[in-house]
């Protein structure tokens, strides 16, 4: 898990293009939006396709795309029960 | 006749140093892979990090060059006008490319919102907080040239003092030199970007990028120049290039000894050199010939780049030697006129004259 979590966060910061960071500098448990890595609505839009195309996961209810995309951590959990690449 | 536009401010982001405090076109720039692409600045300067890092390389240097534009005229835009030929095509081409390949699904939405033409004007809007008058106008080869045109509308029918930010942008990839040298566009064979205009015996020219702004006022303020007038044509002749250069300097109460600088657009394309040399010809030797393409190469907003450097010859009333084809150097630099030719055969004439 914590391997995959490395892997998650550098497609994060790859897809987000968060020049100057590495997958150590982001905090398994800090909010993605707002506070945390201060991201915005268009990079949710871009998690989302990762999702999609990394994973073959499709969220169709964006109150349940808000609850994954809350954290590093909630995505992992979220890739690792629903994955079907 | 219409109202002469003052240049309040000019900034350029080209292939050549023409951005910033240093010594203007130093050193020279040059490319022998058939392109040429612009000297990358500091772009932070007026871009969010968190803004940048989603920006292609167009939307950086445009919205940079612009808003370096106002604040060297210290002025706030009462409306935002540019023209680019392609927009931002790297956005569009990664676009295209994934919708492709990914057969429709799962697209990165980024691409597609800045891979509008009107994104740049979009930005320097949302930079400056400007909701006044925003127009980005997509022709082609003329893009450039109509913005300047509607500036100039707009200006003329103010009754207060206006301050427009008009600018031309736009960016060459690998990909779209490929598709155009297949319909002819670039020169066959390589050769050094500043001897471009010596190759003017075989088809073809080169590529180029820029992104150029002005702002452009009815107001003289402290501007060292001004456009007194503009005209475009689609697709003239030798006779009606002739012509309407004729009818430009009768308008203006001038002849042609009058004109100390002709700046051409010539190309080095020899389809289009009787075009260049038809404009360029009607002015003997009382004026010095010059030109700019093999500094910024050719693209659709090309001119911009040329109107930046002719504003820097009429206000510092110095002729860069590297831009001289022929005549002699003018000592006094009171009227430059800009021909221009595009690829695809339109043109445009842009007066310029001294404020003193």
């Amino acid at each position: 898990m914590e391997d995959f979590k490395v892997t998650l966060k550098q497609q994060i910061i790859d897809s987000l293009n968060l020049q100057g960071m590495k997958p150590a500098d982001i905090d398994d448990n800090a909010p993605l939006f707002g506070e945390g890595l201060g991201l915005d609505s268009i990079d949710s839009l871009e998690l989302m396709v990762l999702l999609e195309r990394n994973y073959g996961i499709k969220i169709e209810d964006a109150r349940e795309g808000r609850k994954v995309l809350t954290s590093v951590q909630s995505m992992a959990d979220y890739i690792e029960q629903h994955r079907k690449i | 006749m219409s109202k002469a536009m003052y240049i309040k401010a000019a900034s350029c982001i080209s292939p050549q140093h023409s951005y910033g405090e240093g010594p203007m076109l130093e050193p020279l720039m040059s490319s022998d892979t058939g392109m040429l692409h612009v000297v990358e600045q500091d772009y932070r300067k007026y871009i969010s990090p968190v803004a940048i890092r989603r920006m292609s390389r167009l939307l950086k240097m445009s919205i940079t060059a612009g808003m370096q534009c106002l604040a060297d005229a210290g002025v706030q835009p009462d409306a935002i006008i540019t023209g680019t030929g392609r927009g931002s095509v790297s956005d569009m081409e990664h676009f295209l490319s994934d919708m492709i390949t990914l057969k429709e699904e799962a697209l990165n939405p980024t691409y597609f919102i800045q891979s509008t033409y009107n994104s740049v004007n979009g930005w320097l809007a949302l930079q400056t907080k400007c909701t006044k008058y925003n127009e980005t106008f997509v022709h082609r080869g003329l893009s450039f040239e109509l913005a300047l045109l509607d500036a100039q509308l707009t200006l003329n029918e103010a009754n207060d003092t206006q301050n427009i930010l008009a600018g031309g942008f736009d960016e060459m990839t690998d990909y779209y030199h490929v598709v155009k040298g297949k319909i002819g566009y670039w020169k066959k064979e390589q050769i050094d970007s500043l001897e471009l205009l010596q190759h003017g015996n075989t088809d073809g020219t080169i590529g180029g990028e820029g992104a150029s702004f002005f702002v452009l006022s009815n107001d003289k303020g402290n501007a060292r120049a001004a456009i007194a007038a503009l005209k475009v044509l689609h697709k003239p002749g030798v006779a009606e290039m002739q012509n309407a250069i004729n009818e430009m300097l009768e308008q203006n109460g001038l002849v042609a000894n009058d004109i100390d600088v002709v700046l051409s657009g010539m190309n080095g394309d020899a389809k289009q050199k009787k075009l260049f040399e038809a404009g360029t010809g009607m002015f003997g030797d009382g004026a010095t010939v010059c030109a700019y393409k093999h500094l910024c190469g050719d693209f659709d907003t090309a001119s911009g780049f040329g109107l930046w450097l002719a504003n820097k010859i009429v206000s510092e009333q110095n002729i860069p030697t590297v831009t001289i084809q022929s005549g002699v150097r003018s000592d006094a630099i009171d009227k430059l006129l800009m021909v221009n030719h595009t690829i695809t055969g339109d043109a445009s004439l842009i007066l310029l004259n001294s404020c003193k």
